[in-house]
């Protein structure tokens, strides 16, 4: 590569992490600033630090045009971490082996109640949700963590069962049958081999569905109380009637997305492998 | 308690001080102002108690609130405690964001949830929420003596706002009418006039718009004087929202109506008459020439935000939005001012259309008769009084509270013409829509026609032809037309 195109090339990639990354950075930047220097007219990154929008999310204080508002920012990012971890966990104890039936074990209805799953993802969220208000009500199951990990699984299980189903169709079922001859039951075939070589897809799909879990917000503002809300509803409470806490905002965006970012780094080697290896077929 | 402080105390309850009087002599005797005014407000609450009313009914009953986040619902919170000693009941509430408020209650009330007893609602949401069944009629217990304390004084809520918030039911039936249905009571009000930045009004050499021609030119003339500023604020997004304020509230000081009401009781579009085509053309042009450059996006938040940091020169729009931009870190804090404003030169008595923050009480409450006394608490006077001198409860609905000399002093100092703006506009501020259940639909899709007339995309005259059109439609397949 000549040292011209090295350059143009260095150049085009700083262009576009400049690209993709500004608005992540213009956040960053402005969860630092107050809503006053935001707001200035015209914007400039000059700016005193402060750390005040951190200090009222972790506090609860909120400063406001109309006095002291309290918040539950962090109470919300403790249901998010709760009920997606729950979610995520249910939602592969469950969908792990079922994926593993799906792909090796062909039986009648096998192929429909795969679907059946899977069209719990096209019900429009709260043609479902009214419906199952009533039922939960009934049942006692409204308003409390469990019933809402149970509906967060209409979002996590579809999403494990179909993709770990794809990679567990990839692993060659020789492999397993060469196991199996060797005196070993069927439990123990999908636990010392399955599993292990599924393991890239199946901590893809997690991943996912912890993303897309993490990431609702109709669910538990239907299903709850203001005390059980997820960071997706919590963070609406800095749009408020008497305006808008900009530098609030962002703070809460950083925080919530430090989550799902770390996960992401850590599990991005498993991501990428376990994506691309379960999305196409042998 | 001291004896002095004692003594006072009651003569203020026996109404022998004013308020005014008791806080001065306490202040005199070394109690700060916070507490003396708690002091004064838990005496005010504990004179509630000797009216012979039983206020102990519901004792260790619990009522479950759904509110929405907002200074209202903040002064509330602040002052329940009272509310808890007067009666013995006690009060758990949710508290959700006001984006996602509304879907909240909706789906709680389709549900038929019986979890909450009350909630806050918007007056013209009960205009759904009352026809299907999910709220009750609150005459039956406002005309209860057993159930209504006597010093509750119904009659004290500004007449406007009261009918506002009462409607029979029937499409295009008056609100307030003889047989209307008291769907919610008003708990705080917002009407439509200007707030300005009087510094940049001072600067420019500007005076006060008192008419939709002078509101063109001060707009225009404002934004030549702003370094990269724009004139007026007003709101722009595809929403009811954006008729309901400013725009409506001048549009009826022509007189004019959103809808027809034949004798039959049939609707019809009365949006494309010749007086209302002028009022959108220079409506359109005002927005063209001096609003917001991203005006198509604007909604209570933008409209205030832009007036706070000084990106508007003034807004036409809730009063009480000019007032919150006036205080916090908002960069323009106390230099805006306040006026009542008539677009119609013949006319210049305000008709501001209003919002009203309101309480309603759940169809699927289990214990209707305990929500009422905690709607009565929080809608009567002691508590609105409170909310006003000590909070941001503003507006509030009682004229007893506006009369409140503290009340009125307290806006007189920091927030220049608000008082004058309300008691001129007060006697023509009501819900000036047509009520129907079509509401937000028709309303929308007039947001989404000023929406095209401002980009050019339709001229007014042919826009509004053709929004008449879609509405008379609209109500004929709905069968109100």
């Amino acid at each position: 590569m000549s040292p011209v195109e090295r350059v143009l090339r260095g150049l085009a990639i700083t262009l576009v992490i400049l690209f993709f990354m500004f608005p992540i950075l213009w956040i960053l930047l402005m969860s630092f600033q107050t809503n006053e220097t935001i707001l200035r007219v015209p914007p400039s990154m000059v700016f005193e630090p402060t750390l005040i929008n951190y200090r009222s999310l972790i506090t609860g204080k909120l400063q406001t045009a109309a006095g002291s508002l309290e918040i539950q920012f962090m109470r919300n990012l403790w249901n998010s971490l709760l009920l997606s971890t729950s979610s995520v966990a249910v939602g592969l104890l469950l969908g792990v082996p079922a994926a593993y039936a799906f792909a090796r074990l062909k039986f009648r209805g096998s192929e429909d109640i795969a679907f059946t799953l899977l069209s719990f993802r096209f019900a429009p969220p709260l043609l479902v949700l009214l419906p199952l208000t009533i039922y939960f009500q009934q049942i006692g199951l409204a308003n409390t963590y469990i019933g809402l990990i149970w509906v967060y699984q209409l979002i996590v299980l579809p999403l494990i069962l179909w993709i770990v189903r794809g990679y567990f169709e990839d692993i060659p079922a020789d492999v397993e049958y060469a196991y199996r001859i060797a005196g070993h039951s069927w439990f123990a075939t999908f636990r010392k081999i399955a599993l292990p070589l599924a393991k890239p897809g199946i901590a893809a799909a997690g991943l996912l569905a912890f993303i897309f879990a993490w990431n609702n917000f109709i669910f538990a503002l239907v299903l709850a109380s203001a005390d059980k809300q997820p960071v997706t509803v919590g963070a609406l409470a800095f749009v408020t009637a008497s305006g808008i806490q900009y530098g609030q905002i962002a703070a809460g965006i950083v925080l919530s997305i430090a989550p799902t970012f770390a996960l992401a780094i850590y599990a991005q080697r498993y991501l990428v492998e376990g994506l691309s290896l379960g999305a196409v077929k042998g | 308690m001291y004896g002095k402080e004692k003594d006072l105390l009651h003569s203020f309850v026996n109404g022998k001080i004013s308020r005014r009087g008791l806080l001065k002599r306490l202040a005199v005797l070394g109690i700060s102002a916070p507490t003396a005014g708690v002091l004064a407000n838990a005496v005010a609450t504990n004179a509630l108690a000797q009216n012979g009313f039983d206020w102990k009914k519901h004792s260790g009953t619990t009522v479950k609130l759904l509110l929405n986040k907002h200074p209202y619902a903040d002064a509330m919170i602040a002052n329940l405690e009272n509310f808890k000693a007067l009666t013995g009941m006690d009060v758990q509430y949710d508290v959700f964001p006001e984006d996602v408020y509304f879907d909240k209650v909706t789906a709680a009330l389709s549900s038929g949830s019986s979890e909450y007893d009350a909630f806050m609602t918007g007056a013209y949401m009960t205009w759904t929420y009352g026809p299907a069944g999910w709220v009750e009629d609150l005459n039956a217990w406002i005309g209860d003596t057993s159930k209504t304390n006597p010093d509750y004084n119904w009659e004290d809520m500004l007449e406007g706002v009261r009918s506002s918030c009462a409607w029979n039911g029937q499409p295009g039936g008056a609100l307030g009418s003889e047989d209307a249905k008291q769907w919610c009571i008003p708990w705080g009000y917002e009407q439509n006039n200007l707030s300005y930045n009087s510094e940049v009004f001072s600067k420019a050499g500007l005076s006060v718009p008192r008419n939709i021609d002078e509101l063109l030119e001060t707009a225009a003339a404002a934004q030549q004087a702003m370094d990269g500023g724009y004139g007026i604020g007003v709101r722009g997004s595809r929403s009811w929202a954006t008729i309901h304020p400013g725009f409506l509230s001048g549009y009826a000081s022509y007189g004019e109506k959103d809808l027809n009401v034949s004798a039959d009781g049939k609707l019809s579009a009365a949006m494309n008459t010749d007086v209302s085509k002028e009022y959108h053309g220079k409506w359109v042009k005002m927005i063209q020439d001096s609003g917001a450059p991203d005006w198509a996006t604007h909604t209570w938040y933008q409209v205030g935000t832009d007036l706070g940091a000084g990106k508007s020169a003034m807004i036409y729009d809730a009063d009480i939005l000019g007032y919150f931009m006036n205080g916090g870190d908002n960069a323009q804090a106390g230099k805006l001012a306040y006026a009542p404003f008539s677009a119609n030169p013949e006319s210049p008595v305000p008709t501001p259309n209003i919002w009203i923050w309101s309480l309603a009480m759940s169809s699927f409450s289990n214990q209707k008769d305990a929500a009422w006394y905690f709607m009565q608490w929080a809608s009567g006077y002691e508590h609105a009084l409170f909310g006003a001198t000590k909070m941001d409860f503003v507006n509030p609905v009682r004229k007893s509270v506006w009369a409140d000399e503290m009340f009125r002093d307290r806006l007189n100092n920091s927030y220049p013409g608000y008082v004058e703006m309300h008691d001129v506009s007060a006697p023509g501020a009501k819900i000036h829509f047509t009520a129907q259940p079509l509401f937000f639909d028709l309303t929308t899709e007039w947001a989404a026609s000023l929406q095209k007339m401002v980009a050019k995309e339709v001229p007014v005259d042919e826009g509004l032809d053709q929004l008449a059109q879609s509405v008379d439609r609209q109500l004929k397949e709905a069968g109100l037309g």
